[in-house]
Protein backbone atom coordinates (compact mmCIF):
# COMPACT_ATOMS: atom_id res chain seq x y z
CA UNK A 1 0.00 0.00 0.00
CA UNK A 2 1.85 3.15 -0.98
CA UNK A 3 0.93 6.23 0.80
CA UNK A 4 2.06 9.48 -0.54
CA UNK A 5 0.01 12.55 -0.25
CA UNK A 6 -0.06 14.41 -3.06
CA UNK A 7 2.58 17.65 -3.68
CA UNK A 8 -0.18 20.29 -3.13
CA UNK A 9 -0.96 18.49 0.61
CA UNK A 10 2.84 18.92 1.55
CA UNK A 11 3.34 20.06 4.95
CA UNK A 12 6.99 21.70 5.86
CA UNK A 13 7.29 21.49 9.54
CA UNK A 14 9.44 23.38 11.43
CA UNK A 15 10.38 26.15 14.15
CA UNK A 16 12.62 28.99 15.10
CA UNK A 17 15.82 28.48 13.87
CA UNK A 18 18.51 27.53 16.45
CA UNK A 19 19.84 30.17 18.43
CA UNK A 20 23.72 29.38 20.34
CA UNK A 21 22.32 32.36 22.43
CA UNK A 22 19.39 30.25 24.19
CA UNK A 23 20.88 26.89 24.01
CA UNK A 24 19.22 24.98 27.05
CA UNK A 25 16.32 22.93 26.72
CA UNK A 26 14.76 26.05 28.37
CA UNK A 27 13.50 27.92 25.64
CA UNK A 28 11.26 30.46 27.09
CA UNK A 29 14.21 33.56 26.95
CA UNK A 30 14.29 32.17 23.03
CA UNK A 31 10.42 32.87 22.82
CA UNK A 32 10.25 36.32 25.02
CA UNK A 33 13.33 37.68 23.09
CA UNK A 34 10.93 37.24 19.62
CA UNK A 35 7.95 38.79 20.89
CA UNK A 36 9.65 41.63 21.93
CA UNK A 37 11.81 41.85 18.70
CA UNK A 38 8.78 41.56 17.26
CA UNK A 39 7.11 44.35 19.22
CA UNK A 40 9.97 46.23 18.10
CA UNK A 41 9.89 45.90 14.55
CA UNK A 42 6.57 46.92 14.35
CA UNK A 43 7.49 50.34 16.45
CA UNK A 44 10.09 50.59 14.17
CA UNK A 45 8.72 49.89 10.33
CA UNK A 46 5.20 51.65 11.20
CA UNK A 47 3.06 48.29 11.45
CA UNK A 48 4.36 47.11 8.39
CA UNK A 49 3.31 43.51 9.09
CA UNK A 50 5.25 42.02 6.29
CA UNK A 51 8.74 43.43 7.00
CA UNK A 52 8.16 41.73 10.78
CA UNK A 53 6.48 38.41 9.82
CA UNK A 54 9.55 35.94 10.59
CA UNK A 55 9.61 37.36 13.72
CA UNK A 56 5.89 37.03 14.46
CA UNK A 57 5.90 33.00 13.10
CA UNK A 58 8.69 32.42 15.44
CA UNK A 59 7.11 34.06 18.46
CA UNK A 60 4.26 32.08 17.55
CA UNK A 61 5.97 28.74 17.01
CA UNK A 62 7.94 29.27 20.45
CA UNK A 63 5.66 30.62 22.96
CA UNK A 64 2.43 29.24 24.47
CA UNK A 65 -0.45 30.57 23.13
CA UNK A 66 -1.16 31.13 26.77
CA UNK A 67 1.37 33.33 27.19
CA UNK A 68 0.91 35.57 24.09
CA UNK A 69 -2.28 35.93 24.83
CA UNK A 70 -1.94 37.13 28.69
CA UNK A 71 1.33 39.59 26.98
CA UNK A 72 -0.92 40.88 24.59
CA UNK A 73 -3.44 41.85 27.68
CA UNK A 74 -0.93 43.38 29.85
CA UNK A 75 0.37 45.13 26.66
CA UNK A 76 -3.26 46.84 26.39
CA UNK A 77 -3.52 47.88 30.04
CA UNK A 78 -0.46 48.94 30.13
CA UNK A 79 1.11 46.41 32.65
CA UNK A 80 3.42 44.97 30.65
CA UNK A 81 6.73 44.14 32.70
CA UNK A 82 9.23 43.79 29.40
CA UNK A 83 10.37 46.62 27.48
CA UNK A 84 7.91 48.40 25.23
CA UNK A 85 9.04 50.43 22.28
CA UNK A 86 8.76 54.24 22.63
CA UNK A 87 8.99 54.12 26.42
CA UNK A 88 12.25 55.03 28.10
CA UNK B 1 7.91 31.54 66.83
CA UNK B 2 4.77 30.11 67.77
CA UNK B 3 3.57 33.95 68.43
CA UNK B 4 4.92 35.36 65.31
CA UNK B 5 2.97 32.45 63.06
CA UNK B 6 0.07 33.08 64.78
CA UNK B 7 0.42 37.20 64.35
CA UNK B 8 1.07 37.28 60.74
CA UNK B 9 -2.08 35.06 60.35
CA UNK B 10 -4.15 37.22 62.40
CA UNK B 11 -5.18 34.49 64.67
CA UNK B 12 -6.79 35.77 68.27
CA UNK B 13 -3.77 35.77 70.72
CA UNK B 14 -1.08 36.46 67.93
CA UNK B 15 0.56 39.39 69.70
CA UNK B 16 0.05 38.18 73.42
CA UNK B 17 1.68 34.98 72.11
CA UNK B 18 4.77 36.93 70.38
CA UNK B 19 5.19 39.34 73.01
CA UNK B 20 5.35 36.52 75.55
CA UNK B 21 7.19 34.47 73.89
CA UNK B 22 10.07 37.50 73.46
CA UNK B 23 10.00 38.50 76.63
CA UNK B 24 10.66 35.29 78.09
CA UNK B 25 13.70 35.08 75.87
CA UNK B 26 15.03 38.38 76.58
CA UNK B 27 14.78 37.99 80.23
CA UNK B 28 16.64 34.35 79.68
CA UNK B 29 19.09 35.86 77.86
CA UNK B 30 19.55 38.64 80.48
CA UNK B 31 19.31 36.17 83.25
CA UNK B 32 21.69 33.87 81.68
CA UNK B 33 24.43 36.74 80.53
CA UNK B 34 24.45 38.38 84.15
CA UNK B 35 25.17 34.66 85.90
CA UNK B 36 27.85 34.67 83.46
CA UNK B 37 29.51 38.07 84.44
CA UNK B 38 28.69 36.88 87.82
CA UNK B 39 30.86 33.62 87.37
CA UNK B 40 33.58 35.52 85.99
CA UNK B 41 34.59 38.67 87.22
CA UNK B 42 32.54 38.51 90.81
CA UNK B 43 33.80 34.88 91.90
CA UNK B 44 36.62 34.34 89.07
CA UNK B 45 35.85 30.89 87.62
CA UNK B 46 37.25 31.95 83.98
CA UNK B 47 40.52 30.94 83.64
CA UNK B 48 42.44 30.97 80.78
CA UNK B 49 41.61 27.67 79.08
CA UNK B 50 37.67 28.94 79.74
CA UNK B 51 38.38 32.71 78.04
CA UNK B 52 39.70 30.57 75.38
CA UNK B 53 36.48 27.71 75.05
CA UNK B 54 34.60 31.04 75.12
CA UNK B 55 36.29 32.69 72.59
CA UNK B 56 35.99 29.81 70.02
CA UNK B 57 32.48 29.08 71.28
CA UNK B 58 31.75 33.17 69.89
CA UNK B 59 33.72 32.38 66.40
CA UNK B 60 31.67 29.58 65.45
CA UNK B 61 28.71 31.46 66.73
CA UNK B 62 29.13 33.70 64.45
CA UNK B 63 30.15 31.60 61.76
CA UNK B 64 26.20 29.82 62.16
CA UNK B 65 25.16 33.84 61.91
CA UNK B 66 27.36 33.90 57.69
CA UNK B 67 25.21 30.84 57.17
CA UNK B 68 21.99 32.65 58.22
CA UNK B 69 23.13 35.65 55.34
CA UNK B 70 24.19 33.53 52.95
CA UNK B 71 20.52 32.00 52.64
CA UNK B 72 19.35 35.41 52.10
CA UNK B 73 22.19 36.50 49.81
CA UNK B 74 21.22 33.61 47.96
CA UNK B 75 18.12 34.31 47.35
CA UNK B 76 18.51 37.71 46.12
CA UNK B 77 21.76 36.75 43.98
CA UNK B 78 19.35 33.38 42.70
CA UNK B 79 16.45 36.29 41.46
CA UNK B 80 18.51 38.77 40.47
CA UNK B 81 21.05 36.71 38.12
CA UNK B 82 18.92 35.77 35.64
CA UNK B 83 15.48 37.39 36.27
CA UNK B 84 12.39 35.91 35.34
CA UNK B 85 10.37 36.78 32.36
CA UNK B 86 7.25 37.88 35.00
CA UNK B 87 9.13 40.94 35.91
CA UNK B 88 10.39 41.58 32.56
CA UNK B 89 13.99 39.69 32.64
CA UNK B 90 15.67 43.14 34.29
CA UNK B 91 16.74 44.00 36.92
CA UNK B 92 15.95 45.90 39.11
CA UNK B 93 12.23 44.95 37.62
CA UNK B 94 10.03 47.90 36.11
CA UNK B 95 8.66 50.09 38.18
CA UNK B 96 10.89 49.72 41.36
CA UNK B 97 12.37 52.97 42.15
CA UNK B 98 15.40 51.61 44.21
CA UNK B 99 17.97 54.01 46.09
CA UNK B 100 20.64 55.45 44.95
CA UNK B 101 23.58 54.00 46.48
CA UNK B 102 25.99 57.17 46.77
CA UNK B 103 23.80 58.95 49.06
CA UNK B 104 22.23 57.70 52.19
CA UNK B 105 23.54 53.98 51.92
CA UNK B 106 27.16 55.25 51.48
CA UNK B 107 27.48 57.20 53.90
CA UNK B 108 25.80 54.16 56.23
CA UNK B 109 28.93 52.33 54.87
CA UNK B 110 31.45 55.15 56.14
CA UNK B 111 29.36 55.21 59.41
CA UNK B 112 30.11 51.36 59.95
CA UNK B 113 33.34 51.70 58.78
CA UNK B 114 34.40 54.58 61.44
CA UNK B 115 32.66 52.63 63.77
CA UNK B 116 34.68 49.62 63.81
CA UNK B 117 37.90 51.95 63.94
CA UNK B 118 36.31 52.90 67.23
CA UNK B 119 35.68 49.48 68.39
CA UNK B 120 39.37 48.41 67.70
CA UNK B 121 40.60 51.66 68.89
CA UNK B 122 38.23 50.61 72.31
CA UNK B 123 40.23 47.20 72.41
CA UNK B 124 43.78 48.94 72.16
CA UNK B 125 42.69 51.67 75.02
CA UNK B 126 41.14 48.19 77.23
CA UNK B 127 44.43 46.24 76.67
CA UNK B 128 46.69 49.74 77.29
CA UNK B 129 45.15 50.18 80.54
CA UNK B 130 43.06 53.79 79.44
CA UNK B 131 39.95 53.62 80.65
CA UNK B 132 38.91 56.94 79.37
CA UNK B 133 39.85 56.71 76.23
CA UNK B 134 38.22 52.89 76.21
CA UNK B 135 35.22 55.05 77.40
CA UNK B 136 35.31 57.71 75.01
CA UNK B 137 36.00 55.23 71.89
CA UNK B 138 33.20 52.67 73.35
CA UNK B 139 30.48 55.42 73.69
CA UNK B 140 31.45 57.08 70.36
CA UNK B 141 30.93 53.26 68.27
CA UNK B 142 27.57 53.04 69.72
CA UNK B 143 26.56 56.72 68.78
CA UNK B 144 27.70 56.06 65.36
CA UNK B 145 26.02 52.51 65.36
CA UNK B 146 23.07 54.85 66.65
CA UNK B 147 23.07 57.29 63.76
CA UNK B 148 23.17 54.27 61.34
CA UNK B 149 19.95 52.75 62.47
CA UNK B 150 18.50 56.10 62.62
CA UNK B 151 19.30 56.80 58.48
CA UNK B 152 18.30 52.77 58.00
CA UNK B 153 14.73 53.54 59.36
CA UNK B 154 14.83 57.35 57.40
CA UNK B 155 15.61 55.22 53.95
CA UNK B 156 12.47 52.66 55.21
CA UNK B 157 10.02 55.14 55.78
CA UNK B 158 10.79 57.21 53.00
CA UNK B 159 11.09 54.35 50.57
CA UNK B 160 9.65 53.65 47.20
CA UNK B 161 8.70 50.14 47.55
CA UNK B 162 7.56 47.71 50.37
CA UNK B 163 8.50 44.21 50.97
CA UNK B 164 5.89 43.31 49.25
CA UNK B 165 6.70 44.56 46.04
CA UNK B 166 7.39 41.00 43.97
CA UNK B 167 10.52 39.93 44.65
CA UNK B 168 12.99 42.96 44.60
CA UNK B 169 11.07 44.19 47.84
CA UNK B 170 11.39 40.78 49.41
CA UNK B 171 15.17 40.21 48.26
CA UNK B 172 16.01 43.67 49.68
CA UNK B 173 14.23 43.97 53.09
CA UNK B 174 14.89 40.33 54.16
CA UNK B 175 18.60 40.95 53.70
CA UNK B 176 18.36 44.42 55.05
CA UNK B 177 15.78 43.81 57.33
CA UNK B 178 17.62 40.86 58.95
CA UNK B 179 20.64 42.94 58.88
CA UNK B 180 19.20 46.15 60.84
CA UNK B 181 17.57 43.33 63.51
CA UNK B 182 21.54 42.47 64.26
CA UNK B 183 22.90 46.28 64.15
CA UNK B 184 20.04 46.15 67.22
CA UNK B 185 22.14 43.05 68.70
CA UNK B 186 25.07 45.05 68.39
CA UNK B 187 24.62 48.08 69.69
CA UNK B 188 22.74 46.46 72.62
CA UNK B 189 26.40 43.97 73.38
CA UNK B 190 28.28 46.71 72.97
CA UNK B 191 26.08 49.10 75.44
CA UNK B 192 26.10 46.19 77.75
CA UNK B 193 29.54 46.61 77.52
CA UNK B 194 30.05 50.20 78.16
CA UNK B 195 27.92 49.33 81.42
CA UNK B 196 30.88 46.72 82.36
CA UNK B 197 33.63 49.15 81.46
CA UNK B 198 32.34 51.65 83.64
CA UNK B 199 32.31 49.29 86.30
CA UNK B 200 35.54 48.59 85.78
CA UNK B 201 34.62 44.91 84.71
CA UNK B 202 37.45 44.25 82.28
CA UNK B 203 40.98 44.22 83.00
CA UNK B 204 44.34 44.63 80.89
CA UNK B 205 44.72 40.74 79.68
CA UNK B 206 40.94 39.88 80.74
CA UNK B 207 37.82 41.45 78.50
CA UNK B 208 36.51 37.78 76.97
CA UNK B 209 32.77 40.07 76.80
CA UNK B 210 34.27 42.53 74.75
CA UNK B 211 36.29 40.60 72.33
CA UNK B 212 32.71 39.07 71.31
CA UNK B 213 31.07 42.21 71.09
CA UNK B 214 33.54 43.97 68.87
CA UNK B 215 33.97 40.41 66.92
CA UNK B 216 30.28 40.62 66.57
CA UNK B 217 30.61 44.20 65.40
CA UNK B 218 33.03 43.69 62.66
CA UNK B 219 30.71 41.23 61.38
CA UNK B 220 27.64 43.41 61.15
CA UNK B 221 29.71 45.67 59.56
CA UNK B 222 31.25 43.01 56.71
CA UNK B 223 27.43 41.66 56.04
CA UNK B 224 26.63 45.66 55.46
CA UNK B 225 29.77 46.12 53.02
CA UNK B 226 27.89 43.02 51.49
CA UNK B 227 24.93 44.39 51.16
CA UNK B 228 25.91 47.39 50.00
CA UNK B 229 28.27 46.15 46.95
CA UNK B 230 25.60 44.06 46.15
CA UNK B 231 22.20 44.65 47.04
CA UNK B 232 22.23 48.67 46.56
CA UNK B 233 25.32 49.31 44.09
CA UNK B 234 25.79 45.82 41.85
CA UNK B 235 21.62 45.37 42.13
CA UNK B 236 20.15 48.86 41.97
CA UNK B 237 19.72 51.03 38.68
Amino acid sequence: LACSLPSAMEVKLETAPVDKRFANTNQAKHCYAYYNAYHQCMYENNDDAEACFKLKRNYMSLCPTKWVESWDEQREAGTYAGPVPGEK
Amino acid sequence: AIGAVMYFHSHRGGEVMLFAGLLATTLSMAIWWRDVVRESTFEGHHTVVVQEGLRNGVILFIVSEVMFFFAFFWAFFSASFCPTIEIGAIWPPKGIECFSPWEVPALNTMILLLSGASVTWCHHAIVAGKHSNAVISLALTIVLAAIFTGFQLFEYSSAQFSISDGIYGSTFYMATGFHGFHVFIGTTFLAVCLARLLSFHFTTDHHVGFEAAAWYWHFVDVVWLFLFVAVYWWGGA
